[in-house]
This record gives structure tokens, sequence and C-alpha cells, in this order.
């Protein structure tokens, strides 16, 4: 517990600084390290659940790093440039070989800025779902920074940055905040509906969107009037879709958008138009099924009256000669 | 209080047959109260009975003359011993072939010995493992075809109308495919019927069923199952997996298939009811492995069933079997799953993983969980009380194969007709989560892209439901629904089991107990604001299967253990435990186990783990057969072939004595022999006269014996000449020359000790001066058992 609570102060803090001093995003950002911090701290402690005792103690040290560090962030005259950090804070104090390379922090400096970019881009498209359809092309750039971070080819100066950046630290913030984004990417399965260069949606999803559209604009036309209308109007091109859309599934072709616009259009046609098949037959289905259950009555009752009962010799045994006679006596009784 | 009310009835038995004066004096009759074969109120119930089903006439005439002249005919029910059921014979019979034997062999031979048993108990679990897989991917493959069939049929007819072509085209499906399994069944192999596991209790508990390890009875059990689990049958291919596991092992240790007449020449030392019934043992633990991934609750499971005759070497070498056998099957499903040397399907069912943090169980839930057990052995007990009643009808009515074909026929139509109707009428609809384990999720009148729930219960093999009951997330199924399955199911299940075809019982009670667990989850969980608490209702789930499956079958320790391994986690070990005890607490109370309640409705002389309480004041006299056919040391031929060829008797081991003096006298014993040795040895006409005339003749070795067995011919087949007759023959060297005896004032308990602990078939009688009187068999113990009025008796009959 304690340990979430100082998360949700360093974020605190980071907002207060305005770091990326893009304060129209500000809540945006606010909210998206939030989610992440708090997901990321149940991922750091589902690892280390045994070696929590060990966790406790490195708890101490930013304890008493913190108070410094927060009143360098937060302090009215900071600087929106990194290096000014830099400049005042205590890493300038490093030997040069532990310190960060220029080359690294330009990435590092391009790897925030297009990660706000493709979360600033994904939050408006939460609903309806559109994150493949409009953020493909943010996610790819930010793969791209991020790949040049992770290689381990030497960057211009016979620098890594993978180490630097990724390894140096218990946190590995960078890597933290890449795979949250790579979850959603992964989990949306955005992959099946854009292009291989992540440009934008590939061929299918853009006939699969036609299709909706059509489907929608037809539900729009007729939906002032009675609803039987949009049921016989519309069926053609909503069976059409839903077809293609059985297909796909099939192919797991499918991504988050497409399913989350066909459940849509499902609830439309099924709920509010109510076009789905109705029970219609239940006569017959009675019939049947009362003729079923009624044949194995007649069957036992038949063996019952007319299959002659099965029955058993009882056979005497021998038995010392006091006990058959009291055999013979119960048989009598019997 | 038991005592006095048996008094009662004895003193009123006393006078009625004073009355009759037909009662003579008795050695004993003076000190003590008589035993009585019925007592007088178990008379009254079996009267009824009788009326009910007999004409009158005959009644009548049976009643003028009870029991004289002509046998008594009666209706089959649960009391009474059939006579076709012999002992194996466990003991070693240790004659002057078998020292001479002995004394042959080297060192190295007995090692040979050892390593070989360890050599058929690996083929046993390999062999085994290899039929579970071979039934779970065929019957995969066919369910595969046959839901899709009736699932594209289901999807045409929804929106075209005539969803009644849909429900005949089910049933017909259904009942051909149990045409095909109960055809092979009742005509072929009426052994092969039912799960299998009555029988391979009653060949662990010692008793010869004719049949029932045998190539044929494997081969049909096998294709049955698979016929009977595709045909959508309330059952499961479980419990045939123990009996195929046995037969392997049957089959294995000897070396050779006398249906397919071919011996191959090795284990030819195994060939005897000995180490047969030992190497069973491993056969059946393997099938529990295999069928339920879990080789500790196989060895237990043998341990339990068989557990009279248990040495340490014994049991290290079936949990090698299990664990073979549980490999085996999990390596090539991993290779049918195209993921090869993926262990992760360790039995025909899987539970499927128990280890989120919704899964963990608090301490104020086990009382929650003991409540369930208690219902799980009321409900238990009720369904063993309906399948007893419809399987003394089915005895007694629905003999004929034929009709027993037709009945499996309307049974698998109605069963697709109920999961019809009840699909079709079910409103519950949910969509359809992104991890579903439902292969055919069908829609049918639900909104787009929601699925009928009732029909992820029904429309999928029993095994997949249990799977989806237990970890489906919360709101798969709602209460509704879950009743009316829990409603059908039970009694669906409750009428198929008992039917001539083959297939287990175990799924279906998990079944059942799964819905109506999950149901006690979900209620418990609207019940109360805090919901979280009772978090997963895939908990309850599993409880409640146990609760079921353990009323119903009433197995303790390794059930236990079976569970526990099948959820892999042990955790659940202790609210299993206490679930299984409550629900055979409570279910005992009522009703006893199905596999008990079959085996008695066989007319079986099972004997159970001990002699019925009360019955120390029963002593070996009167237990006894009296008088006994004894054989002299050396007999003539003649008398030993009319002996063997009496139908009337039909004895099976013969006490040799010698002759003291020529009159009536009882003779001394020197020994015993068992009619399949007297047989081989006529048939080699191993004769006092031609041993003299041919000195060259080979003598009859062990091996002589063991090339008959099992199937010794009858005597009949045996031609013995007018001249043959006459001569002599010399039994010192083959008869056992030291039988357990018992004098005559031995308690029955201490009899059924012996009996039960060293595998007995035969045990002599003798009297102070080692005169043989009497002999005890199976079918002697086995006839008491305590019943609801204090100690009853079976009887005999021909069946």
């Amino acid at each position: 517990m304690k340990t979430r609570k100082s998360w949700v102060v360093w974020s605190d803090g980071r907002k207060q600084s305005s770091f990326l001093a893009m304060s129209l995003h500000r809540d945006i950002l606010f909210f998206v390290l939030i989610s992440v911090s708090i997901h990321a701290f149940g991922v750091i402690d589902a690892v280390d659940v045994t070696a929590s005792v060990s966790a406790a103690k490195p708890q101490q040290a930013p304890s008493y790093l913190s108070p410094g560090s927060s009143a360098v962030v937060s302090s009215p005259v900071f600087k929106p440039a990194v290096d000014s950090a830099l400049s005042i804070g205590l890493l300038s104090s490093f030997p040069e070989d532990l310190e960060i390379s220029e080359y690294c922090t330009e990435l590092l400096r391009l790897f925030g800025q297009r990660y706000v970019t493709y979360v600033v881009c994904l939050v408006p498209a939460a609903r309806p779902v559109k994150v493949c359809q409009d953020c493909s092309t943010s996610y790819k750039s930010l793969t791209e920074v991020f790949l040049n971070i992770s290689s381990d080819q030497m960057g211009p100066g016979n620098v890594s940055c993978r180490d630097s950046i990724l390894r140096s630290d218990r946190l590995m913030l960078v890597f933290l905040l890449y795979s949250n984004l790579d979850t959603i990417w992964q989990k949306s399965n955005c992959q099946q509906c854009v292009t291989n260069d992540l440009k934008g949606p590939n061929n299918d999803t853009l006939y699969f969107l036609t299709l909706l559209n059509q489907t929608i604009t037809c539900f729009e036309k007729y939906k002032q009037g009675n609803l039987t209308e949009v049921c016989k109007n519309c069926e053609v091109t909503y069976k059409r879709l839903n077809e293609l859309y059985s297909g796909m599934e099939k192919n797991n072709t499918l991504c988050i958008d497409l399913e989350d616009a066909m459940n849509m259009t499902r609830k439309l046609w099924s709920n509010n138009f109510a076009c789905s098949v109705h029970r219609e037959e239940t006569v017959p289905v009675i019939a049947v099924s009362s003729f079923m259950l009624f044949l194995p009555i007649i069957f036992y009752l038949s063996s019952f009256l007319h299959s002659e009962q099965k029955k058993r010799k009882l056979i005497h045994p021998k038995r010392a000669k006091s006990y058959t006679s009291l055999m013979n006596i119960q048989d009598k009784q019997s | 209080m038991a005592n006095i009310t048996k008094k009662v009835s004895w003193s009123s038995r006393g006078d009625e047959s004073a009355l009759v004066g037909e009662e003579t004096p008795l050695l004993n009759g003076s000190e003590q109260p008589r035993p009585l074969r019925q007592m007088s109120s178990g008379n009254t119930i079996f009267q009824i009975d009788r009326l009910s089903t007999v004409d009158l006439e005959e009644e009548i005439t049976t009643e003028e003359d009870p029991g004289r002249g002509r046998p008594n005919e009666i209706p089959h029910n649960e009391k009474l011993l059939s006579l076709k059921f012999e002992s194996l014979d466990y003991d070693n019979i240790e004659n002057q072939l078998f020292l001479e034997e002995e004394r042959r062999m080297s060192f190295m031979s007995f090692r040979c010995l050892e390593i070989s048993r360890w050599v058929i108990c690996g083929l046993i679990g390999f062999l085994t493992g290899l039929i579970a897989c071979f039934i779970d991917i065929v019957v995969e493959q066919l369910a595969g075809i046959k839901y899709k069939v009736i699932k594209e049929n289901i999807v045409k007819f929804t929106e075209a109308g005539g969803l009644s072509i849909s429900l005949i085209l089910w049933a017909g499906l259904n009942s051909s495919f149990v045409m095909l399994g109960a055809v092979m069944v009742a005509f072929f192999e009426p052994i092969a019927a039912g799960s299998g596991i009555p029988q391979i209790k009653c060949y662990l508990n010692g008793i010869k069923i004719p049949r029932v390890v045998r190539l044929k009875t494997l081969v049909i059990k096998v294709c049955g199952v698979i016929c009977s689990v595709v045909g959508g049958l309330a059952v499961g291919k479980e419990g045939p997996m123990i009996h195929s596991g046995a037969v392997v092992a049957a089959g294995v240790s000897q070396g050779r298939s006398t249906s397919l007449k071919r011996d191959f020449k090795i284990f030819e030392y195994f060939r005897r009811d000995t180490e047969k019934r030992d190497f069973v043992s491993a056969g059946a633990a393997a099938g529990v492995s295999a069928a339920f991934g879990a080789p500790v609750g196989g060895v237990l499971f043998a341990l339990e069933e068989g557990a009279s005759f248990w040495n340490q070497m014994l049991t290290w070498r079936i949990f090698f079997a299990s664990m073979i056998s549980t490999f085996t099957l999990n390596f090539f499903l991993s290779i049918y799953h195209n993921k090869p040397g993926d262990l992760s399907n360790p039995g025909l069912i899987n539970f499927g993983r128990f280890e989120s943090e919704a899964m963990a169980y608090n301490l104020y839930e086990i009382p929650l969980f003991i409540a369930m057990g208690a219902v799980g052995g009321i409900l238990g007990a009720l369904f063993n009380f309906l399948n007893y009643w419809l399987t003394i009808f089915r005895i007694r009515y629905v003999h004929r194969p034929c009709l027993q074909v037709m009945e499996a026929m309307l049974v698998a139509a109605v069963t697709a007709t109920v999961a019809f109707t009840m699909i079709y009428f079910s409103t519950d609809c949910q969509p359809l989560g992104p991890d579903h384990t439902e292969e055919y999720p069908l829609q049918l009148f639900c909104a787009d892209g929601e699925y009928n729930s009732m029909a992820t219960a029904f429309f999928n093999t029993p095994e997949r439901s249990v799977r989806s009951l237990f970890h489906n997330p919360r709101g798969t199924y709602n209460s509704l629904t879950l009743g009316l399955f829990t409603l059908t199911y039970f009694l669906l299940a409750c009428w198929t089991y008992g039917l001539a075809v083959s297939a287990g019982v175990f799924i279906p009670s998990l079944l059942i107990g799964a819905a109506w667990g999950r149901l006690c989850g979900i209620l418990l969980a609207s019940t109360t604001s805090t919901a979280s608490m009772w978090a997963d209702p895939g908990k309850y789930a599993l409880i409640g299967a146990a609760a079921q499956l353990g009323g119903i079958v009433r197995m303790t320790l390794s059930l236990t253990v079976i569970m526990v391994e099948a959820t892999g986690n042990v955790t659940y070990g202790l609210p299993i435990m206490l679930v299984l005890m409550t629900a055979k607490i409570v279910g005992d109370y009522f009703q006893e186990g199905l596999y008990d309640i079959h085996i008695k409705l066989q007319s079986v002389p099972f004997l159970h783990w001990e002699a019925p309480a009360t019955s120390h004041w029963l002593i070996a006299r009167e237990v006894m057969s009296s008088p006994v056919t004894c054989l002299n040391r050396i007999e003539k031929v003649g008398t030993i072939v009319d002996i063997l060829s009496n139908t009337s008797t039909n004895h099976n081991g013969f006490p040799v004595v010698v002759q003291v003096s020529a009159d009536d006298e009882p003779a001394k014993l020197c020994g015993l022999i068992l009619r399949s040795q007297l047989i081989v040895l006529l048939k080699h006409k191993v004769f006092v006269e031609l041993a003299r005339t041919r000195l060259t003749q080979r003598k009859l070795q062990l091996k002589d014996f063991r090339d008959a067995y099992p199937r010794f011919p009858p005597i009949q087949s045996i031609h013995v000449s007018q001249d043959e007759r006459e001569c002599m023959m010399d039994l010192t060297e083959f008869m056992n020359p030291t039988p357990y005896t018992v004098p005559l004032e031995t308690s029955l308990p201490r009899v059924f000790k012996l009996f039960r602990a060293l595998g007995l078939r035969h045990l002599v009688v003798v009297d102070d001066e080692n005169r043989v009187v009497g002999l005890v068999t199976r079918k002697d113990l086995a006839r008491y058992h305590l019943g609801k009025h204090g100690l009853e008796e079976l009887q005999l009959a021909q069946t």
C-alpha cells in the first residue's frame, strides 16, 4: 500500500511540474500515468511477492532522495528543457562514464514526444473504439523509437542506449511505459486491420467499413417509420455485413474496431429494432417431442405386460443335517 | 436393541417350527437360538413382491409344496447369490511340482521374473494410455462431426422454419450411434455393459467374473463407449477406462490371447490367478490414472478395492504403471494437439486449472462446503434409489437383447429431445466470452452476437460441459437454466446408467453436481451484498461436483485423491475430503453406493472389508457346506470322472483324504485338489497303471497346468475309455498338501478374516481328529449380510 501511495505522489509531482509543457493534455496525461503506474505496480507486485522484504529496503532510498528531487521538479523556476535539470540536479556529479550520452537523451526525448502523441490519439478513440483506424501511425512511430532504444547496435559515438536507458534501475520506466502501450496494441488486435506498414486500414477493413456504413445509413433512413420497415428493408445489407463478419471471425482477421462496430450494429438490429428471429413454430416442436417422450412409456408398459418375467431357480445348498431341516421349515413358512 | 428384536423373532419362529413338528434335535439347539435365514419382516416384503409379479396359480402351488421336489422359482431380487461366479485361486498351491520347479530355478531367473514384472507394468501403462488416447480422439472427431451437422441444420431451419426436423435429425443421429453400441454390447458381450467398475471391483475382490478380462470384451468396451458418448447419452468415458486397463493388464501379463489363439511364449510364469490378479490391479490403477490424470488416485483406487492382499513391491509397480499410463496419454495427446512435448493433458477429463485468486477459499466457507456435501449425499441416495428400482425392472423384464437395444435407442432419442426442448424454450442468452470453450455455440432465438446458454450445457460433450461449468466466468448461466439443467440431467443420467451400453457414471455425476454447485454459488453471491466475498461460482461448482459424485459412488480415499489431482490444486484437499466424507455418511444412511447396489443385483458373492457386525455367534459348523465330496489319495479314475461330471453339484475343490476305516466315518484330511488340476491330470492320463507300463513317459510339470490356464476344458470334452475308468490315480504329487483348515467352533468373523486376508477359495472345516466335516467357500460367507432388520441370509440361485 505504501508503495502505491508514493507512486501517486510521484505522478502528482510530474503533473505540477508540467514537465512536458503540454498544458492542453495535462489531465489526460495525468490519467494515463496514473493508470499506467497502477498497472505497472501490479506487475511488479506480482513478480516481487516473494521478494517483498528486499523490496521494502530500497523503499528507503527514494524517500530521503525525493524531497530534493521533488523540490526540483516542482519549483516554479523549472525550465522545460531536460538538460537544465541535469545542470542543477544530482546527476551532474556522476562521473563521465556513468552519465547518459547525448544521443540517448535525444532518443529519450523523442520517445516522450511520440508517446504522448500516441496516448493523445488513443484516448478520444476509446468510445466508439477506433484505436486501430486512427492511431496505428503514431503507434508505428513509437515502436520505431523504442526499437532504436532497445537495439543492441551501437549508435553514433559507439554508444548503446539499451543498457543506459532501459536497464539501469529497478523501475525501468521506459520499458514499463512502452510495454503498457504495447499491451493495449496487442489486446486490440489491430495488427489484423491495418496494412503491414501500419500506415492505415487494409482493404478488408475498408470493405467492411463500407458495408457497415451502408447498413447504418439504411438504419437511419427507415428508423423514423415503423420498425418492421427497418427489418424488411435493411435485411439484405445487414445479412451481408453479418456474413462478412462471421467469415472474418473464422479467419481471425478481426480487430477491436470492427468487433465493436459490429457489436453496436447487432445491438441496434436485435434490441432496438427487434429484428432477430422469433420463436414461431412451438406447436410442431412440442408435438414431436411429446411423441418422443411418449415412446418410452409405451416401451416399458409393453415389456412389463408382454415380456415373461425372469425367474431365478433357488438352489438348496448342502448343509450340516440339522440345518437342512431348518431350511425346510423356513421354506414352508415362506 | 437389535439383539432384543432378533430374540423376539427367533422365539416366534421357534414356536412355529415346533408346530410344524419337523424339528430334529440339533447339535446346539438347546444352548442357543438357531440362526435364521430370513427375518419375518423381510419375508413379508419378499412375499408382496412375489404376489405382485407372479400369477396366482403358481403361487398357490408353491405355497402348498414348498421347496420339495422341484426347485423354487422366484423373481430376481437383490437377496440372491448366483452360482455362476467362482473364486479366484489366489492361494498358492504348494504341491511337489511347485517345490521342484522352485528348486530348479536359479537366482538369476528369479531376478528375471522380477524384471519382467516391471516390464509388464510398463507395457500395461503404455497400452492403457494409448487406448485412452484412441478413445479421446475418436470421440472428439465423431462428436465434432455430429455437432457440426446438427448445428448447420439448426442454423438453417431457425430462419426458414421447421426446427422439428432438426430435432428429429438430432434424435435420429443419437439413436443410431447408440444402437451400434448397444447391439455390440447386448448381442456380443453383455459383460461389457455399464462402467465396468463393479466388475473390476469384484475381480479384485477375488471373484472370477466370466469373460470379464477378455480381449473381445475390451474391443467391445472401447467401441461401445465411443458409440455411447458420441450418441449423446448422459454418460462419460472414464469408468470404462478402468475396465479397459484391467483387460489390458490381464492380456499383457499372460503373453498370449486365447481369443486370437496366439501364444507369444512369454511371461508363462504368470499364468495363474495370483499373478494375473496382481497385474489386473495395476491395470485398473493405470485406467484410473489415464481417465483422470491421477496416478496416485489410481494406486489408491487399486488399494481401496483390492486391499486385502497387498504388498509394498506391488504398490510400487502399480504406481509405475499409473505414471506411465498418464504420461503416455499426455504425450500422444500433445502430438494430436500439434504441441508435441507440451504435457498438459494428463487425463481424459481435464478439470482445468484451479489456481486463480478467486478460486481460493476461506475458513468460513468450510461449513458451507459441508452442507453441500450433505446435499450431495441426499441427492446421491435418491439417484441410487431410483436406479435400483429401474435396474430391478430391467433385470426382470428387459432381459432380451433386442429389447435392451430398443431401450438404449429410446433413451438416446429422449435425451436428444429433452435437450432440444430445453434449448428451444430457454430464454437465457449470454454473449460469448473472448476465450470461450464452447465449440458449437447455438444462437437460435438470441440476439445476434449472443448465444443460448442452455445450449452450452446440453449441446456439447459432457466433459466440455463440466469444464465450462467450472471455469466460465460469473454470469455465463442464469440460475433458472442451471436449475432446469440439474433436474433434467439428474433424471437422464439416472435413467441411462444400467442400459446395455458401455458407459460410465463419473462424468454425469460431476456434471449434475457442478450444475447445482454453481447454482449455489450464484445464489450465495446474490444474497450477500458483498459479492466479492463469494467470488467465484466455479469453486462451488467443483465442490458440488465432488459432493454429487461422492454421494453416488461412495468411494472415499481414492476419490478424494482423484479429485484433488484432477483439479491440480492441493489446497482443495481438505474441502474435498470433508465434502466426500459428509456425502458418504449422509448417503449411507439412506442407501448403499451405486456400485455396491449393482454388485448385489448381479448376485455376486462379494466379500466386504469386514464380516457383518453381530455375527460372532455364527460358527463354522453353521456356515459350512456339508457333507463334503472327498477324494482318496489314490482314487479310481471312474469315481473322479463321475464326480466331476455331476452337473448338480459342480464342485471345484475336493479335500483329499486317507481312509482310516471302511465304514462311513469321515476320513482324515491330507490335502486339497482343484477341479482344474484333476482335469489336466485326466487329460494327460496320469494314471498309476500307465506310468508303470510306460516308464519313459514325461513327467507332468507345472507348465502343463499353466498351459491349460485360464480356460480349462470342461469334463465332457475329455474322453475316458471304459478300461481307463478302472485305472487308479495318485493325487499325492499334485494336491496341495497343506490346505488351510479351521475347527468346527471357529466364529464367522474369524473365517471371514482368513478368507479376505489370504484370498482363499476353499477352507476345510475339520473336527478335533482332523476329519473333514465341512467346507467353507466364498458363497457360504457372502450369504450373510447386515440388512435393515439385523443379520439376513441370501439365497443361492441359478442365473
